[in-house]
């Protein structure tokens, strides 16, 4: 009896630890697309990263931060994000557009709740803006180990390119 | 199949259910005891699925990152079994009856230490997690990771756990009297409650508004309400109905008595022959101590008996207690009992003050004739207390008696002229392989005729033993 109740334990163990890593395979997946599509509204041409729930027309050119379509749109200047809310603290950007192009996002507000969460966000905010300033909009994946605080980032990015009229 | 006893209508509650052969009661019983085996190992992966479907794994990318997510897991695991640990303890009914008190605690026992090591390898390994991560080194992200919210009161909680652990290594327990040991225990409740705010504020696992918090707060749920409810609530709802008073105190043998009580609608508790009571003495000199003390009795509606050896001070107290002294219980609890039958037959041996729920065992067992054999040991004649009526009650029941007394042979449970004259377990249980033996004695004596059972290939299951720890 007592090794029925072994067996079944593995067995049951497995399937849970299996379905967990599915799960959260799902999960991750899910989570970049929602980072992504957070954009999906665009209309222009050539979006950096084409996310499969992408709303827009885009003809799916992919590679060069195509500056055609936005250039006629997108504002010069620096222009303030909606605040985000994260577990750790709200989070607000600030992004500076010029010439058609991302040159610059500055932190304004910081998750600051506790010391961990401050050295994350040290740690992250650099690696974010340097992404960003590359791939030209805010479909960049999260940095490891700071997904509330990239996620925050981004959101309040987003909002700020979409101030700016910002496309891409 | 069965011959009702004439004089007493036997009222065990499962008498419902009794009717079932002991073999079908078997498999019942251990198909939940599986069940409940089962689910408790499994837990501690489930914990685990918890940091995995949160997406976790992909957030391991390097060294720094793989030891902060094996953090976390341990962290998940350890509080896991922590929470198991606590709802071992509790006494719930169901796994009392399903695998019994004793191997319940057992296993609550043997959780205690890994439950410790996990926790302690979930700080370490989040300090060297951290530490890696921002390149310096894991000392140094101590005072950093205390500013985190909550961390105070999780630093607290894992004091109060090593505390609690460390008190309970056997060898550190022996030091100590049982009281301070006890209350050092109750400080585990603290431990587990100041642990679980730093595992909702910090981290994303267990975030807010995600399946896994929920499924993680259910679980301190259970736990802690299976203590507030088994542990609290229904023995003092019990006490307080059933209104158990000390009747007087009888000497049965130089340190041995019964003391009777009286109460009020006393079989409505269940007991079955051989459970066991955790008394609580109302006196001055009691009331702070309890003692698990089987019936040697079955209740009647009005009446209790329990029978005790004085062994120390406690026990030396609890005989001098005055007629009308409060008690309080918890219980009945044990499955050392008719209800734990897998076979045909019933064999018991009993020894010392082992004879109380051997005694109750046989009165509350449904016998056909012939189907139960009890053997009763004693070194010296001081020691056949009980004997008299086990005698009246194997009559009744249509069992056979065997008494053995004298001092106790090398190397052997049985005494020198019994051991010598070439007696056996099979020589005196003919059909000890059809039979469920159940021992009942001092530990040492106890866990010998166990062996001596498991050379005559018993197997387990078929073996019920109730020691007593002198």
């Amino acid at each position: 009896m007592r090794r029925r109740a072994a067996v079944a334990s593995v067995i049951a163990s497995a399937g849970v630890v299996l379905a967990g890593i599915q799960i959260g395979a799902a999960v991750t997946a899910a989570r970049t697309t929602t980072t992504t599509s957070g954009t999906g509204t665009s209309s222009g041409s050539g979006s950096t990263s084409n996310s499969g729930s992408s709303t827009g027309s885009s003809s799916g050119t992919t590679g060069s931060t195509g500056s055609t379509g936005s250039t006629g749109s997108a504002k010069d200047g620096t222009f303030k994000g909606q605040t985000a809310q994260t577990p750790f603290g709200p989070m607000q950007v600030a992004v500076v557009i010029s010439g058609g192009k991302i040159t610059d996002v500055k932190v304004l507000q910081e998750t600051n709740q506790g010391g961990r969460s401050v050295q994350i966000s040290n740690q992250a905010d650099p690696m974010l803006r340097s992404e960003v300033l590359q791939a030209q909009s805010a479909n960049v994946s999260t940095i490891g180990g700071a997904t509330y605080t990239s996620e925050g980032y981004l959101q309040s990015l987003q909002s700020a390119l979409d101030q700016a009229g910002f496309t891409g | 199949m069965t011959i009702q006893n004439p004089t007493r209508p036997t009222a065990s509650p499962s008498s419902a259910g009794n009717r079932m052969s002991p073999q079908a009661r078997f498999r019942r019983r251990s198909a939940i005891s599986d069940l409940l085996v089962v689910i408790a190992w499994v837990s501690g992966p489930v914990a685990a699925s918890l940091y995995l479907a949160s997406g976790g794994l992909a957030d391991v990318k390097d060294a720094g990152s793989f030891f902060t997510a094996l953090g976390i897991v341990t962290g998940l695991i350890g509080t896991d079994f922590i929470l198991l640990m606590l709802v071992l303890a509790a006494r719930v009914p169901a796994i009392d009856r399903a695998v019994g008190h004793d191997r319940a605690i057992a296993l609550h026992r043997q959780l205690g230490k890994p439950a410790l090591y996990l926790i302690l390898a979930h700080a370490a390994l989040l300090l060297i997690g951290y530490g890696m991560a921002s390149g310096f080194n894991p000392i140094a992200e101590i005072g950093p990771m205390l500013t985190l919210p909550d961390m105070i009161t999780a630093v607290v909680g894992t004091a109060l756990l090593i505390a609690v652990v460390v008190t309970s290594l056997v060898a550190v327990r022996r030091k100590f009297p049982y009281e301070f040991w006890h209350v050092i225990h109750l400080l585990s409740y603290a431990a587990v409650l100041f642990a679980l705010p730093h595992q909702l504020s910090i981290g994303g696992t267990l975030a807010a508004g995600t399946v896994q918090r929920v499924y993680w707060i259910g679980l301190y749920v259970i736990a802690i309400g299976a203590i507030v409810i088994f542990r609290f609530a229904v023995p003092l709802f019990k006490s307080w109905a059933h209104d158990i008073r000390v009747e007087r105190v009888e000497w049965i043998a130089p340190d041995v008595a019964s003391i009777h009580l009286t109460g009020r609608d006393l079989r409505a508790l269940g007991a079955g022959g051989g459970q066991f009571v955790i008394w609580r003495f109302w006196t001055a000199g009691t009331w702070w101590h309890s003692h698990p003390i089987s019936l040697s009795a079955l209740p009647t509606d009005r009446h209790a008996r329990i029978t005790v050896r004085v062994l120390g001070r406690g026990t030396r107290r609890l005989t001098s207690v005055k007629p009308g002294t409060r008690v309080s219980f918890a219980g009945p609890y044990g499955i050392f009992t008719d209800a734990a039958r897998t076979s045909p037959k019933l064999a018991i041996v009993a020894a010392g003050i082992g004879i109380t729920p051997a005694r109750a065992l046989l009165e509350g067992s449904q016998l056909a004739r012939g189907e139960a054999t009890v053997l009763v040991r004693s070194s010296t004649d001081d020691e056949t207390f009980l004997w008299t009526e086990m005698r009246k009650l194997a009559e009744a029941r249509g069992a056979q008696l065997f008494a053995m007394v004298g001092p106790r042979a090398r190397n052997s449970w049985m005494s020198q002229h019994d051991a010598s004259r070439g007696v056996t377990l099979r020589s005196i249980f003919p059909e000890l392989s059809r039979s469920d033996l159940y021992v009942c004695g001092p530990e040492a004596w106890a866990q010998a005729v166990v062996a001596d059972a498991r050379a005559a290939g018993l197997p387990d299951h078929q073996i019920h033993l109730e020691s007593f720890e002198l």
